[in-house]
């Protein structure tokens, strides 16, 4: 029997109809496994249990009532730290946002509180959402739930840890080079990347504004699925979301006729033994599911983390001018105007992120605009038509999440370019706006390796459907 | 592409950002590797290729149009001001000669 904690939605909303436990039984679990590891783990910078017992029981009478709001009602889900929940702290894991406080709530934080859905805290990352193991977070590194000696990957890695150690339901967190999907594959859950556009990031700190997209990490298909047909939609403060037919999740029960490509650019060299052992016999699964599986050409795909590397840097530098001890934030005093500004910046942000603000100043800086740049944006054109040749052809792209699983504090903090490379399998999807899940396929010496399936722009319901039935074969398959 | 000491210096100038003489040599050895790696799309041919646009199913440009924000807000906001007078924003001297 499983705890209330461990719960997926499903067996959440079936016990709470049932009435024979209540929201707050099932929040008081979480509660008790965030008290019980956060220590040990690093997991949530804050927990709000007053608030979250209150409105587990205002869930409770609602449902006494008969009017449930939804599908999450009642149910225990937590942040990632830069989403803003108004009222509360929101440091995004920066020093320099320590003592601010969201105004307003995010999109989609108004959503799952009109959805019924319980807050409980907000969980860690790595500063500003820059890095593949939140151990650039101003407040300490997160560590693997399964190895306290290993990162959880990142930069959401406090919500990917969160679901993993079961301390919440499910958790929100963004993604803009695999932040969702690379943390997802090192603690075992599912993390999603919908497409550029599906949901709307007013209230998420910003980033790189042309590749951010927020998404859920979830115990399963079925409740990412719940989670983005409740934060989908076309938002006035955001102007990327789209007017498109809205996501709503089909479920099959095998493959046939779905046809599967693996780009031969991503199954070369650079997989670790584990995680290709892994993923090779996952496309045995899918075969044996009835899907076709071809090998592709995605001509340019091999670029993208060069384009990457390039346009998010530009971005970041942009959007992290506002951090400059004006009007929030930290402000170092009694220093005429450039020291303020420089003096502040200094002080608050960390290692990684005054990296790229640099590399983006020079890549936006007179003399080498055109060549870094423009030339970036002209490759992003080229990669975007790569995949949209390829979903001529085929239905789903298929890879590994990442290169390797989780590992160890410390490993790849001394080489920048050793951490970047981490998003190799995930930023293309970013660079050319495509919906993407991470799916646990398997495990490498008791550490979990993610699968990466890729959907047509807006097909959320083509993939999830697909990666929903791999996951059921899986679970059905027998434990060697 | 490869940067020099000076590069550095003047790239943290336009960033607005104070750098340790230690944090300088870092950022030179660090930027110019992550270059290298980025130099690879110098060699792409791109001479027919437009750069990438907005998704077109995006919603686009809206009115500018003023929208008040409620007293808790309005409170929230002022309230992290790093410093205020009332309900104003408090900042150092704007007047004086730019450094560059």
């Amino acid at each position: 029997m499983k705890s209330l904690n461990e719960l997926t939605f499903t067996e959440a909303r079936r016990l709470l109809k049932s009435g024979d436990v209540s929201s707050v039984d099932v929040t008081k679990a979480c509660l008790k496994q965030i008290a019980s590891l956060n220590g040990a783990l690093n997991v949530f910078l804050e927990v709000y249990e007053d608030e979250a017992l209150e409105a587990a029981d205002r869930s409770d009478a609602r449902r006494l009532d008969g009017k449930t709001l939804g599908p999450l009602d009642g149910l225990p889900i937590a942040l990632k730290d830069n989403i803003l929940y108004q009222g509360r702290r929101c440091t995004s894991g920066s020093k320099i946002l320590e003592s601010y406080i969201a105004p307003c709530d995010a999109t989609v934080t108004r959503k799952l509180k009109e959805g019924g859905a319980v807050i409980l805290g907000k969980t860690n990352m790595d500063e500003f959402a820059m890095g593949s193991s939140t151990e650039y977070s101003a407040y300490g590194a997160t560590k693997h739930p399964r190895d306290p000696e290993r990162v959880p990957g990142g930069s959401s890695g406090g919500s990917a840890a969160a679901v993993a150690s079961s301390m919440c339901l499910a958790a929100l967190g963004s993604d803009t080079g695999g932040s969702i999907r690379q943390p997802a594959a090192f603690c075992g859950v599912v993390g999603l990347k919908p497409t550029y556009g599906r949901v709307s990031r007013s209230g998420l700190v910003a980033m790189a504004s042309s590749l951010d997209q927020i998404g859920p990490l979830t115990k399963n298909v079925e409740d990412a699925a719940t989670l983005l047909e409740l934060l989908q939609g076309v938002d006035s403060a955001d102007q990327t979301t789209a007017i498109e037919e809205d996501f709503t999740a089909i479920e099959r029960e095998d493959l046939k006729g779905v046809k599967i490509g693996l780009p031969r650019q991503a199954w070369g060299n650079g997989i670790s033994d584990g995680v290709r052992e892994d993923t090779e016999q996952a496309i045995k699964d899918l075969e044996s599911l009835g899907a076709t599986i071809t090998e592709i050409d995605l001509p340019f795909a091999e670029e993208s983390l060069a384009v990457y590397y390039v346009l998010m840097p530009c971005e970041v530098s942009a959007n992290l001018s506002r951090f400059d001890g004006m009007r929030y934030g930290l402000r170092m005093q009694n220093l005429p105007l450039f020291e303020t500004y420089a003096a502040s910046r200094a002080h608050g942000l960390g290692t990684e992120v005054k990296r790229r603000i640099l590399l983006g100043t020079f890549a936006l800086s007179r003399g080498y605009y055109d060549a870094y740049y423009v030339q970036a944006k002209k490759v992003q054109t080229l990669i975007k038509r790569a995949y949209e040749s390829a979903f001529q052809e085929i239905d789903i792209i298929v890879t590994p999440t990442a290169p390797t699983t989780a590992f160890k504090i410390g490993e790849k903090t001394n080489d920048p370019l050793e951490m970047y490379l981490e998003d190799i399998f995930t930023v293309g999807a970013n660079v050319a706006g495509l919906p993407a899940v991470s799916l646990p396929c398997g495990n490498h010496e008791g550490l979990p390796v993610g699968l990466q399936f890729i959907g047509n722009w807006f097909r959320e319901d083509k993939l999830l459907s697909v990666a929903g039935a791999y996951e059921k074969f899986v679970a059905m398959r027998p434990r060697i | 592409m490869s940067l020099k000491r000076e590069d550095v210096k003047h790239l943290a100038d336009l960033a607005r950002l104070e750098l340790s003489e230690d944090e300088t040599r870092m950022a030179e050895k660090e930027l110019d590797s992550i270059l290298k790696y980025v130099d690879r799309l110098q060699k792409i041919d791109t001479a027919e290729v437009e750069p990438y646009a907005m998704p077109s199913k995006s919603t686009g440009w809206r009115k500018d149009e003023f929208s008040a924000c409620d007293e808790a807000a309005t409170e929230l906001i002022l309230s992290n001001f790093p410093e205020r007078e009332s309900g104003l924003l408090s900042v150092p001297p704007v007047f004086e000669t730019p450094k560059k």
